[in-house]
């Protein structure tokens, strides 16, 4: 029995969830169908042992308060909280370094290791901003494209050179000039303290296999700094409940709207009649019939598993088959029976630092080597982690007086020279242990159940090929008018009707809800 | 009253033979003031060891600019290039690969390694060819400055825009993914077998502080197939006699035209009034004056060195500041008994008359790399080597050879000790790395000398032996080269000009920068 709406969105993501939520609010009629039970992708929680739980994918939440408002998320439950202090970075040797929200506090904090740097942080920061504020309007629209096609294309296009050049010309040159920039060559112009730059570094790292010394980490690093105060790791922010948390709200506003979501509904083929989208087939038999079909899933699964190829031409195929995935991310979550005991700050009574986010990688050269091992197909044996502590913010997510800890890691490369990932889930739980030990040494004792989250896992259980949660790398030959492949940046597609609306299209991954919201506004004006 | 010519040009180098020849063309007074006994910088043959020429530093040429050759009349001026044919790779199997100009000889050893790499060879070299093509234009065109508002830059953006968009946006988005791309993922996307991908990639990391798997590296490969000579796209050459023949050949020209040039006359510094420069200082003391100056060193020496710099805008400092060199590039220098012996392919034989190419891997390549990021030099480096002696036998002593290892990576910047400690051991790394392909090596070697970057910036004033007079990265190119607003060859003293290779379009044995640069002053002389 076939049934019909306006538009299908394939996969209840946050991008996906986004898109049906705007495109509801727009006046079409939306259907969600994910094939999981329950909606969210790797944003959604997972439970380990009884009553711990954490999410799957990223902990931080990158959503522009240009959605959170235009959804009105805030009103359907969301609470996006502002850690004080944002960063805590423990260091091998027993001290840490600690990013305030406060510049003041931050330049006090950032004294202890270097004079000249304090003085530099400020003007740095103002530069961060002013970069951001440049890029900010970009990620929340189609990217430019040098094929100028309409009047409103060209007219985008002269108002981005008239931003741009309003800039005045000293900005300009620096935003021309950072862009390319590794992410090491420019936290190295500013500062000489090596725990400062390395939590620097973390975002321009996040989810690319490249290290900091790679071209284009600069750019990643100023695509999460696009929050309101674009000052370094301001724009980051954490769902009071964790990811579940997040994708509620988004369920919620995107019913609100007239959205209906679908769960246990696995899409196997995108229904094409001459070509035009037409609708999708479910796994079980079921047609459902739409003029707009739109995709949060990654361009792989789209064109190689989803869309019959005779209605692709070949370029346009190979273009997709040479997208590069790459994942490097594991997850280990942790059920702890107490908090983490830093050596930097003793105590297992819960603290603001325990709040934070925890980022553990000393300098830029240990992170640039933990990159090295990705190049050989191997686990990096010293990784950097990114760790929150959800249950600090919200003990509703474990069993009273216990924690639970959720570290991603980088590098774990889905490609691995020797064994298989199911193999090594073991070896990678005891690296990651290991050096949350070295910065907190009762995190071993702690552990009451661990759950390992590997590449593979990604691929498998989520659908992210290679186990790329950003749906592709975020290089910069895979940005902007690039992403996800040349002359298709704009969410449309070559079939009419089909469009594209995930972390695979601009502005990427991180920026979470971003490619959803563009999408939609193309879709809307298609209409 | 010091003796007033219309320009000065500082430096002997290629590029500043080149402005001196055209600029004397013009009917200008024209002196030449090179520190060394001898013209060239780095494109000099030495006699290092008796009956032995060595092309000390630079040892091939391709990139020479066809009409620089013609118009200065260099072929009677002495200089006559030999094409040089063929690419040989041993591999530590026993096995080998090559390359040569014949696209069906170079199928047949390709299909020893992959029939679908043979198959799409050609096709790579006219994809490469067209993307020179597209390029050299970019190439010999003065960068225009986006941050402009005169009639002449916009016109010059306009201009570029205009050149783009004639291109079609296939063509754009191919050219801006070989700018961005690295050389690794670019050739993934053509071919499979690891040698011929390392050796193809290898020439991405030629003067650079990159690997084949870093962005940006696609860019270098390009810049290395703009080449042509004879009108036969990407040939390198080796000229008769070693590179001493084309600085040579440009000295004779340049003196022809009416140029003087005084070698063994070192500057001090660059003499300026209100803002204008007028001449300047021998380290002798003697002061010379000019209407023009055009400095063919690098922009540091230029304008930290050889100007106080208080005397120029903050800004701009602190963009020269900001400018990247790290050499990383060594060369070893033989004089033979008798020619190497290759196990894989023994004996004499055209392999031998081409460049041979130690890149038997990526992982190869990336280990070199490895080494080099965390400051040691590569224990097992690449090399592209070439024996002058077997196209042009005035070389060497009749039966005996010269051999000209050019090596990555030799960081400038050694994290414990100095070149002077560690030149042998490095002279020791290649050599034993070499006898492993070619045991008969050690014994055959009647002289050997090693270059250090830290020689070459002793020697001959490349600051940190950077061959290119700093980093060919994105942020350095083009209209950012050296410094964002100062891509023009003019600097912010008046009648003061940069002609060398730290002014577009950057390094190699090309001659661009210095007739770019003479047709800069020439339009300001009669402007």
């Amino acid at each position: 029995m076939a049934s019909s709406c306006d538009a299908l969105v394939i996969g209840a993501g946050p991008n996906g969830l986004v898109t049906a939520a705007l495109l509801a609010k727009g006046g079409m009629d939306v259907v969600v169908v994910e094939r999981r039970p329950e909606p969210g992708g790797v944003a959604s929680t997972i439970e380990l042992g009884e009553g711990f739980h954490a999410s799957v994918g990223s902990d931080l939440c990158l959503l522009p308060q240009l959605i959170v408002d235009g959804l009105s998320l805030e009103a359907h439950g969301l609470k996006l909280h502002a850690p004080d202090p944002i960063v805590f970075a423990p260091t091998r040797d027993g001290d840490a370094f600690t990013l305030w929200r406060d510049p003041v506090k931050t330049q006090e904090e950032i004294r202890r290791f270097s004079a000249r740097d304090a003085e530099a942080w400020p003007r740095f920061s103002q530069h961060v901003r002013d970069l951001s504020a440049f890029l900010r309007p970009l990620a929340l629209r189609p990217p430019p494209a040098p094929d100028v096609d309409g009047v409103g294309d060209l007219l985008a296009l002269l108002k981005l050179g008239w931003d741009f050049r309003r800039l005045g010309a000293e900005s300009m040159h620096e935003v021309l000039r950072t862009l390319p920039l590794s992410i090491a060559d420019f936290l190295n112009e500013w500062f000489e303290s090596e725990p400062l730059k390395a939590c620097l570094a973390g975002p321009g790292l996040r989810g690319v296999s490249f290290g900091t010394r790679a071209a284009g980490t600069t750019a990643h690093f100023l695509f999460h700094q696009l929050g309101a105060d674009g000052r370094p790791w301001l724009s980051e922010r954490l769902p009071v409940g964790g990811g579940r948390a997040l994708v509620a709200a988004l369920v919620a506003s995107a019913q609100a709207h007239g959205a209906r979501l679908r769960t246990g509904a696995a899409v196997c083929r995108i229904d094409i009649s001459e070509g035009r989208a037409a609708g999708v087939r479910l796994e079980d038999g079921e047609v459902l019939t739409a003029a707009v079909v739109v995709s949060s899933v990654s361009p792989r699964t789209t064109f190689q598993e989803l869309v019959d190829p005779d209605w692709l031409e070949p370029r346009f195929v190979s273009e997709i088959r040479a997208i590069r995935y790459r994942g490097v991310q594991a997850k280990l979550l942790l059920a702890l029976s107490e908090l983490p005991d830093f050596r930097a700050r003793p105590g297992v009574e819960p603290a603001p630092h325990h709040g934070a986010v925890i980022h553990i990688g000393d300098s830029l050269d240990e992170m640039e080597q933990a990159s090295d091992s990705a190049k050989y197909g191997e686990a990096s044996s010293r990784p950097f982690l990114l760790a929150t502590i959800p249950s600090v913010l919200d003990p509703g997510l474990a069993p009273r007086g216990r924690h639970v800890m959720s570290v991603t890691m980088q590098y774990a490369p889905y490609r691995l020279r020797e064994g298989t990932w199911d193999e090594r889930r073991d070896a990678l739980a005891d690296t990651i242990v290991a050096r949350l030990a070295e910065v907190a040494p009762n995190v071993p004792g702690a552990v009451l159940a661990l759950r390992v989250i590997t590449p593979l896992d990604y691929e498998t259980e989520y659908g992210l090929p290679e186990g790329s949660l950003l749906h592709g790398e975020v290089a910069l030959d895979q940005m902007l008018f690039m992403r996800p492949v040349p002359g298709w940046s704009r969410y449309r597609t070559p079939v009419e009707g089909l469009y594209l609306c995930g972390s695979g299209c601009h502005p990427g991954g991180d920026v979470t809800g971003a490619a959803g919201h563009n999408a939609s506004r193309v879709i809307l004006d298609d209409r | 009253m010091p003796k007033k010519y219309d320009a000065i040009v500082i430096g002997g180098g290629h590029n500043g033979l080149v402005t001196a020849s055209y600029l004397a063309r013009a009917g200008k007074r024209v002196l030449v003031l090179e520190k060394r006994d001898r013209v060239g910088g780095a494109t000099v043959t030495e006699e290092v060891y008796p009956g032995f020429k060595f092309s000390v530093f630079s040892y091939v040429t391709s990139l020479l600019r066809p009409e620089i050759l013609e118009e200065l009349e260099l072929a009677k001026h002495g200089l006559h290039l030999l094409p040089l044919d063929g690419t040989f790779t041993p591999l530590p199997d026993g096995n080998s690969l090559a390359r040569w100009h014949d696209s069906g000889k170079t199928q047949q050893e390709l299909s020893r390694f992959s029939p679908r790499d043979a198959s799409r060879y050609e096709a790579f070299g006219l994809h490469m060819h067209h993307m020179g093509r597209t390029v050299r234009d970019l190439m010999m065109m003065r960068p225009p400055e986006p941050a402009s508002f005169k009639p002449a830059d916009i016109a010059g953006m306009v201009c570029l825009g205009r050149h783009f968009r004639a291109l079609g946006s296939e063509r754009i988005s191919d050219l801006y993914r070989l700018m961005t791309a690295s050389s690794a993922d670019y050739l993934d996307r053509w071919f499979e077998s690891d040698p011929l991908k390392a050796t193809m990639s290898a020439s991405g990391i030629i003067g650079t502080m990159l690997s084949p798997r870093s962005p940006g590296s696609a860019y270098v490969l390009l810049h290395h197939y703009m080449g042509e000579i004879d009108g036969v796209s990407r040939s390198w050459g080796f000229a008769r006699g070693g590179m001493g023949a084309v600085s040579g050949a440009l000295a004779s020209a340049a003196r022809s035209l009416g140029a003087e040039i005084r070698t063994g006359a070192g500057i001090a510094s660059i003499l300026h009034r209100k803002g204008r420069a007028t001449g300047v200082a021998l380290d002798s003391g003697e002061e010379l004056g000019a209407s023009y100056v055009a400095s063919s060193l690098d922009p540091r020496q230029t304008f930290l060195n050889l100007l106080d710099p208080r005397a120029l805008p903050g800004p701009f400092v602190a963009g020269v500041r900001k400018y990247r060199f790290r050499g990383s590039s060594g060369k070893v220098n033989l004089a033979l008994s008798e020619l190497p012996d290759f196990t894989c392919r023994p004996g004499d034989g055209p392999h031998l008359r081409g460049s041979i190419s130690i890149s038997p891997g990526m992982d190869y390549l990336e280990r070199a790399y490895d080494d080099a990021k965390y400051g040691r030099f590569s224990r097992r480096p690449y090399m592209d080597i070439l024996i002058p002696s077997t196209i042009d036998p005035t070389m060497a002593p009749p039966g005996k050879h010269v051999l000209s290892i050019f090596v990555q990576y030799a960081p400038y910047h050694l994290r414990e000790s100095s070149w002077e400690k560690q030149r042998d051991a490095f002279g020791d790394a290649v050599i034993d790395t070499l006898s492993e392909y070619a045991p008969n090596l050690k014994s055959a070697i009647l002289h050997r000398q090693v270059l250090s970057p830290w020689d070459m910036e002793q020697m001959i004033g490349l600051t940190e032996g950077n061959i290119f007079h700093g980093e060919l990265s994105l942020d350095q190119l083009f209209f950012l080269r050296p410094v964002a607003g100062w891509a023009q060859y003019r600097t912010p003293l008046k009648r003061l000009y940069l002609c060398g290779s730290g002014a577009h379009p950057g390094g190699g044995v090309m001659g661009a920068p210095g007739k770019l640069a003479a047709t800069e002053m020439l339009k300001d002389w009669s402007g």
